[in-house]
């Protein structure tokens, strides 16, 4: 059955778009993460303009996030001062990212951007999550225990402006907290994505924040730096299709649901070096695409109409 | 019975010719489309349009003037069917180290966002060039011009890609010899219309034209738009973008939150 978008103005099977939210959702749910940084790929290779992609993936990740958030919320495992600041600089950072992503747009170079930046931070993260598990799985094949040292001092510690985390029970400055939320803000403007692959293990490893509070407060932070995106894009570029985003959603909610159940079956290290490979897939996938001589150089678009 | 119809056939073609060698024959063209208005709603995936008519081909001229006889099947339709125009930006990919980018561009001053012609046989054999260029009928005779100072050499190739790329997403068609024209009385051409097809105004011309000559050109409006939720979502989204934003994210919230809620439902 196709479905018109109105946005996106094309028209598409509607169980393909549901399927497509299913398998990222139920890859979501397995691994623990948003899925924003396969979906948006995806959309993008069955044909949606990619800005629409982005913007519209973006509304999707605030309803996928909000009910993480709430749950978490209800547990207590939000550093909502944490959160407040890394919004502050979410805030920042979407706006700045949706300025470049409209004058990217208008000058047509807005898909070899959001490629650009998959192929960038895709092969970064993927790269270092599969060294990361390669090593650990080797490390635990010897026997051998990680040694939880004592935190040594860092250039961090130096850092002016800091500020008191009760529920983290912290005491850093606000400036790092600001720019995690900063880039993480620009990545949810131009690639569509919720961010919590930057944001997670800049926490753990950077603020060296308690674990039970990292993933909620990230969901916070997503949740109310996506909202920001969404309404950026749709205010500049009119690029949010809600129908898109809804049948997506729909789909990724029965998937997690599904994933959640398989991912507790399998070991941590082995999720993280297959989420490693699917990242370093769709990597290769977008990277190959900027490499390889398209069979078609030109390309028209519509003189947008200034209102 | 047979014999008599056969019989006054012949009288009266006759009588005919007999008129013919003395008064002005004309013709007259009656058109019509199998719709007014296409409606792009939240199943639309594309349509057709079905653009008929009728050749009335022997009326006799108040004037008396000199007469031509009409030799069957030697009509010829060509049906040009555009969009209203707007500018549109060509860019082309050029390597810039190890990626294609998008580098140079033109500007296409008024162009149709979409463009179909049919015809009942090719069109070179219809009509002179000049004429085709008139007609606005045939891509290749479409006036797609650039803005900017443009090389003869660049000009070709970015109108060919121009082409190439309208073609291949169904905007630009070419269907020459697909028109049939019944007892030299009815006509008949459907037009295929993608999925992304603009919207706005368009305007359906149908050209009887005879030994090289244009007959007589019969014009019809069609409008193309967006209808029920489609068009509600589409209008807000470019009127109040704003208030659509914040619509969205209000949707999205809660149906992240219903969604939430309704699976610890079920796992509970």
């Amino acid at each position: 059955m196709q479905i018109y978008l109105p946005i996106a103005e094309i028209s598409i099977n509607i169980f393909l778009l549901l399927a497509m939210g299913g398998g990222v959702g139920f890859l979501s749910g397995m691994f623990g993460v948003g899925g924003g940084f396969l979906m948006t790929p995806l959309l993008i290779f069955v044909g949606i303009p990619p800005a629409v992609a982005v913007a519209t993936e973006a509304n999707q990740i605030t309803a996928a996030s909000v009910s993480g958030a709430l749950a978490h919320g209800r547990r207590g495992g939000i550093d909502y001062k944490m959160g407040g600041v890394l919004i502050i600089g979410g805030a920042i950072g979407s706006y700045f990212g949706s300025m470049i992503f409209t004058v990217l747009k208008a000058t047509g170079q807005v898909d070899l951007m959001i490629s650009l930046a998959y192929v960038l931070f895709l092969g970064a993260i993927g790269g270092m999550m599969f060294v990361e598990s390669v090593r650990s799985i080797l490390r635990n094949r010897r026997g051998e225990q990680p040694t939880p040292g004592r935190r040594h001092r860092t250039w961090i510690d130096a850092l002016p402006f800091k500020m008191r985390f009760r529920t983290s029970k912290m005491y850093v400055s606000a400036i790092l907290p600001l720019a995690i939320g900063g880039l993480v803000g620009v990545l949810a403007a131009i690639m569509g994505v919720g961010g919590g692959f930057i944001m997670v293990p800049a926490m753990i490893y950077l603020l060296h924040m308690p674990i039970k509070v990292v993933i909620g407060t990230s969901l916070f932070q997503i949740t109310f730096v996506t909202a920001n995106v969404t309404f950026l894009h749709s205010v500049n570029t009119q690029t949010v299709d809600v129908v898109l985003a809804l049948i997506l959603l729909i789909g990724a909610v029965i998937g997690a649901q599904l994933g959640a159940r398989v991912g507790l079956k399998l070991k941590g290290e082995q999720l993280r070096i297959l989420l490693a490979m699917l990242v370093l897939v769709v990597c290769a996938k977008m990277a190959v695409d900027l490499v390889v001589k398209p069979d078609e150089l030109y390309s028209v678009t519509s003189v947008e109409v200034v209102h | 019975m047979g014999h008599i119809f056969l019989a006054c056939l012949v009288l009266l073609s006759c009588l005919g010719s007999l008129f013919s060698t003395q008064m002005a024959w004309a013709e007259r063209m009656v058109t019509d489309l199998s719709r007014h208005t296409i409606e792009i709603r939240s199943q639309f995936s594309g349509t057709e349009l079905l653009i008929f008519g009728a050749i009335e081909r022997e009326i006799l001229q108040g004037d008396g003037g000199h007469g031509v006889s009409i030799e069957g099947m030697d009509y010829d339709i060509i049906v040009v069917v555009q969009s209203a125009r707007h500018d549109m930006i060509v860019r082309r990919k050029e390597l810039v180290g190890p990626i294609w980018v998008n580098k140079d561009f033109y500007t296409l001053k008024n162009v149709q966002g979409y463009y179909a012609v049919a015809s009942t046989r090719p069109l070179r054999k219809i009509l002179s060039e000049d004429n085709l260029r008139i007609l606005q009928a045939g891509i290749e005779y479409l006036d797609i011009d650039f803005i900017e100072p443009i090389s003869e050499l660049e000009d070709a190739a970015y109108r060919a890609g121009f082409i190439r790329n309208m073609k291949a997403k169904k905007l630009y068609n070419q269907r020459e010899g697909t028109i049939s024209i019944l007892d030299d009385i009815l006509f008949r051409a459907i037009l295929e219309f993608p999925a992304n097809m603009p919207v706005g105004q368009y305007q359906v011309d149908v050209h009887l034209i005879r030994d090289g000559e244009i007959l007589l050109s019969e014009e019809s409006p069609l409008e193309v738009g967006k209808a029920g939720i489609e068009r509600i979502i589409f209008m807000f989204a470019h009127e109040y973008p704003s208030y659509y934003g914040i619509m969205a994210v209000i949707v999205a919230l809660f149906a992240g939150w219903l969604g939430g809620f309704i699976s610890r439902k079920m796992s509970e």
